[in-house]
């Protein structure tokens, strides 16, 4: 064990896991998506997709399907959007919540980590968020910075989310925008990343709302697990519809998105690629270490690059100084984004939150989520899927990697 | 018995944490206790050595988590058990009503004592002139704020 | 009173000549300055340069922050004095700043030469990442300057700068061994005059190309005085428009709504020093018991927690020593006036003690030390 250093690295973690612990969410995947079962949901009269949702959270409230709710709602402002843990039904009539809301401003796993980090609590709490944000706190409950055991994760087919930076310049026209793509299904105005995102309608929960493919006035709640299936059964809803509409049209899109995901890394490799050009890219990195703290896999409570082993006495930084023309100050800026990246980028879920984060507007998410492409193609590892699934380096195969010995 | 609480008994029953140094204030709470001097319930009081180890973090968590006040008490300067520990406490103290005065939260909702181990009258009457001014300030607004 | 050193070129060419002149003498190891760097056009960062050669891309007065440089002489200097004397150039908050870390043990002055301009302010760091919305455009560096330097020539706060800029009254630098006139100076272009305001300053700039004038100045002139008004004017107005005058605790939710929790005010601010804040420690840790609690009583909790209370506390924690860079509002993601709000609060504390952070390097942290007798208005 290496004493010297501030915080545990993944690998720590997994001499700990040598018997192979699982993540904690202990249900087994039950009917599953691919059985192509679910239930179809009925609007309520002259009420959108968004309240319909909301309506059928607060029964399941009411009916003690679970004890509280966790969800975008408006902040009092109305300048923007925040997490709300909901026990009492009342907040639901009072705040304005949303599912869905037109951007993400703060990364779901981070708010359910911060909740059960510690330990598992007693409430059930139904959390709904985008696809993204669910399979983040998958990993991070492999990572045993999150406990699901309580949690009923509910995704929802995500259209993408508007830039943070554009959000908050204009709130209401911004929300108008997204409201307007998200039903004409134009990701023109959403995120880069979003726009290539080919796991937008990924089911990793318990329960997942499925948009696409329904009749008009009605969508599909798909279950995941045998905690999603209660759930339905609590609510009395027959999930035993054909879902292969919505299963139809989501593998369409997502096949889509691939390939103008694949075309995109592959022009952004161009511009990035090699030590100049990513010298380039990250020019005008003022080493705020934004990125770093909204990631959601990002969980170290003192970062490796924040810490005392990347401060030097003075007579090294004038050492390297003298050997260059000039050492731009503080230094090792490329050093932290691919020291970055080699610890995160297996679970990265090219959520997005960096860029957002970002104060100089570098695309911080699409130069991660390039490399992540290829390094989770490596392992063939999707983070988030599979709550059972080790991670990569928590485990091995005798016989592997040949092309990487020599 | 004009005086007891259950005649003066408001409504609003305020919750007050109270920081009492183990040397002087803890003890003179004491005293007023095994004096059977009549003070209302409402303290809630927790022992630190020294005045001095209240970290103003203590005052604003203590405030946004919804206690209707907080009293620092510790021995009257000149007399602190390990010399200055008061002085550096009185500043803390300065810088955290500050903070709350100028962001125009109720900074009339901590306050600052001076009680020695022998005062247990003095610690009496402190109890129950701080929980008449803070239930007349009424319930802490942080309460029942979900945004915080 | 200080003696003034002419050199007949502009200011900025002036500057470079000195930073030229000192590493090709041998008196200085090190020049720490703002230079542009190659890559996207827009980009400039501080940097350590040794070769003489490099001075030529040195932009020291160039109107932006990327990073308050406070942090940087603390990281050069954060594991002892720099063994070798080091030229800097600074903007006067970012001394200030530096000289609140050096109370701290996070850096030491030593061996360091400090020069300085009279500050006209600083643009957003959005002006060259993302101009005008769009991230891709290049902007024209010396454009921006030029026009910069239009405003700063006649006593006029540039448009566009940082708002806590233009509420800046303290913009001629304490502690400078050099003073680089730069407010007001008609002769921008082709002028340039330099404030000695230490005897090592003299002793360092023996040889420079220039003449020392034959009397001694005064920084301080009736017409700095008098933009020094300006700059108050505008510092009060922005209070008023934005309010901060009763906050209140709605005032505080609404004011604070939209922040992400991202930290970054945090980790740019100069005088937050802590490796391993409280609020990413096993403090903020909470056991489910908390929050369970704190849900049963309100019905809703907002989550992450503690989005208020870390601005108030870090308020607590650093507003003795804040200097009003604006480091902070510029680096938010979501816009929240964080430096305005700091600024004015951290004034109302420093009052308090009658203390006036960085301006003083022998003057202790009004926390660290107290008198006998003091602040009876708040003990009861």
């Amino acid at each position: 064990m290496n004493n010297e250093n501030e915080g545990i690295k993944t690998e720590d973690i997994s001499s700990i896991e040598d018997d192979s612990q699982p993540a904690t969410t202990t249900t087994s995947p039950a009917p599953s998506s691919e059985n192509g079962k679910g239930a179809i949901i009925q609007l309520e009269e002259g009420k959108s997709i968004d309240d319909t949702l909301i309506s059928l959270l607060k029964t399941g409230l009411d009916k003690g399907s679970f004890d509280a709710v966790l969800m975008p709602v408006k902040v009092p402002a109305g300048d923007s959007f925040t997490y709300l843990l909901i026990r009492d039904r009342s907040v639901l009539d009072t705040i304005p919540a949303s599912p869905l809301p037109p951007i993400m401003s703060v990364q779901g796993a981070k708010a359910i980590s911060s909740l059960t980090r510690i330990e598992n609590g007693d409430l059930t709490i139904a959390a709904v968020m985008r696809s993204c944000e669910t399979r983040a706190a998958i990993e991070l409950s492999k990572l045993r910075q999150a406990n699901l055991e309580n949690m009923v994760l509910i995704s929802i087919d995500c259209p993408g989310a508007i830039p943070l930076s554009e959000f908050i310049a204009v709130p209401e026209k911004s929300a108008e925008v997204f409201q307007k793509a998200r039903s004409d299904r134009d990701d023109s105005v959403m995120r880069p990343i979003c726009r290539v995102c080919n796991k937008s309608s990924m089911i990793a929960g318990d329960l997942h709302i499925g948009t696409l493919g329904a009749e008009t006035g009605s969508f599909f709640i798909i279950p995941n697990s045998v905690k999603g299936q209660e759930v339905l059964d609590g609510l009395n809803l027959d999930a035993q519809e054909s879902i292969s509409g919505w299963h139809l049209n989501a593998n369409e899109i997502s096949e889509e998105k691939q390939k103008k995901r694949i075309d995109a890394n592959k022009e952004l490799k161009e511009t990035v690629g090699g030590i100049d050009n990513l010298t380039d890219a990250f020019s005008q990195c003022i080493n705020c270490h934004n990125c770093m703290r909204v990631c959601p896999l990002c969980y170290c409570q003192q970062c490796y690059f924040d810490s005392d082993r990347m401060k030097h006495p003075p007579e090294d930084y004038l050492q390297r100084a003298e050997s260059k023309d000039s050492l731009r100050f503080p230094p090792d800026t490329i050093l932290f984004h691919i020291g970055r990246m080699m610890h995160m980028t297996l679970y990265c879920v090219s959520c997005g939150a960096c860029e957002d984060a970002c104060p100089m507007s570098i695309p911080v998410s699409q130069i991660y989520g390039m490399v992540a492409q290829d390094t989770q193609e490596l392992f063939g590892y999707v983070p988030g899927k599979d709550p059972q699934e080790l991670r990569p380096l928590a485990t091995f195969i005798e016989t592997e990697l040949g092309e990487v010995e020599e | 018995m004009s005086n007891t609480i259950e005649d003066q008994e408001p409504e609003f029953r305020p919750k007050i944490l109270a920081f009492l140094c183990n040397w002087c204030s803890y003890a003179g709470a004491d005293l007023a206790g095994v004096s059977r001097l009549q003070m209302p319930a409402d303290f809630r009081n927790i022992r630190v050595m020294c005045s001095g180890r209240v970290n103003p973090l203590f005052l604003m968590k203590a405030y946004l988590s919804g206690a209707d006040g907080v009293l620092v008490a510790g021995c009257h300067p000149g007399d602190c058990h390990y010399a200055t520990g008061n002085y550096k406490a009185r500043r803390r103290f300065a810088l955290a009503k500050q903070v709350l005065e100028s962001l125009g939260l109720d900074s009339d909702r901590i306050m600052l004592s001076w009680i020695s181990a022998s005062e247990g009258p003095r610690y009496a009457e402190v109890n129950t002139e701080f929980v008449k001014k803070i239930s007349k300030l009424g319930a802490n607004s942080t309460k029942t704020e979900m945004f915080l | 009173m200080s003696k003034v050193l002419e050199l007949k070129k502009g200011t900025e060419d002036g500057v470079r000549d000195v930073l030229k002149f000192l590493l090709e003498s041998g008196k200085v190891k090190c020049i720490f300055s703002l230079k542009r760097i190659s890559g996207n056009g827009s980009a400039i960062a501080y940097s350590l340069i040794t070769k003489p050669e490099e001075i030529d891309d040195t932009v020291p007065l160039f109107p932006l922050m990327p990073v308050n440089a406070a942090n940087l002489l603390s990281q050069f200097t954060f594991k002892g004095p720099s063994p070798e004397p080091v030229a800097a150039v600074v903007k006067p908050c970012e001394l200030r700043a530096f000289v609140e870390l050096v109370k701290r043990q996070k850096g030491y002055l030593d061996n360091i030469l400090i020069i300085s301009p009279t500050c006209g302010g600083v643009y957003p760091n959005t002006m060259v990442a993302d101009p005008n919305g769009d991230e891709k455009a290049e902007v024209d560096l010396d454009k921006l300057q030029a026009k910069y330097w239009d405003s700063i020539k006649q006593y006029e706060i540039p448009g566009e700068i940082r708002p806590t800029c233009s509420s800046c009254e303290q913009f001629i630098p304490y502690n400078a061994d050099i003073t680089v006139d730069f407010i007001g100076n008609g002769n921008l272009g082709q002028e340039c005059r330099l404030y000695l305001n230490t005897t090592k300053a003299e002793e360092f700039v023996q040889g420079v190309d220039g003449s020392i004038l034959n009397n001694e100045q005064d920084i301080r002139t009736d017409e700095i005085n008098n933009y020094q008004k300006k700059r108050e004017e505008f510092k009060n107005n922005r209070y008023n428009e934005l309010e901060l005058d009763d906050i209140g605790l709605e005032g505080l939710v609404n004011l604070f709504g939209k922040c992400i929790g991202c930290r970054g005010c945090r980790a740019v601010c100069p005088i937050c020093y802590c490796q391993l804040c409280t609020f990413d420690s096993q403090n903020s840790n909470y056991k489910p018991s908390t929050w369970e609690n704190d849900l049963k009583r309100k019905g809703g909790v907002r989550v992450p927690p503690n989005t208020v209370y870390y601005h108030i506390l870090r308020l607590t924690h650093i507003g003795i020593s804040c200097v009003g860079c604006g480091a902070c509002e510029d680096v938010c993601p979501v816009n929240i006036p964080i430096s305005s709000i700091f600024k004015k609060m951290g004034e109302a504390i420093q009052d308090k003690f009658d203390y006036v952070s960085g301006k003083n390097p022998e003057e202790e942290v009004p926390l660290k030390i107290f008198e006998l007798e003091e602040l009876t208005e708040v003990e009861d």
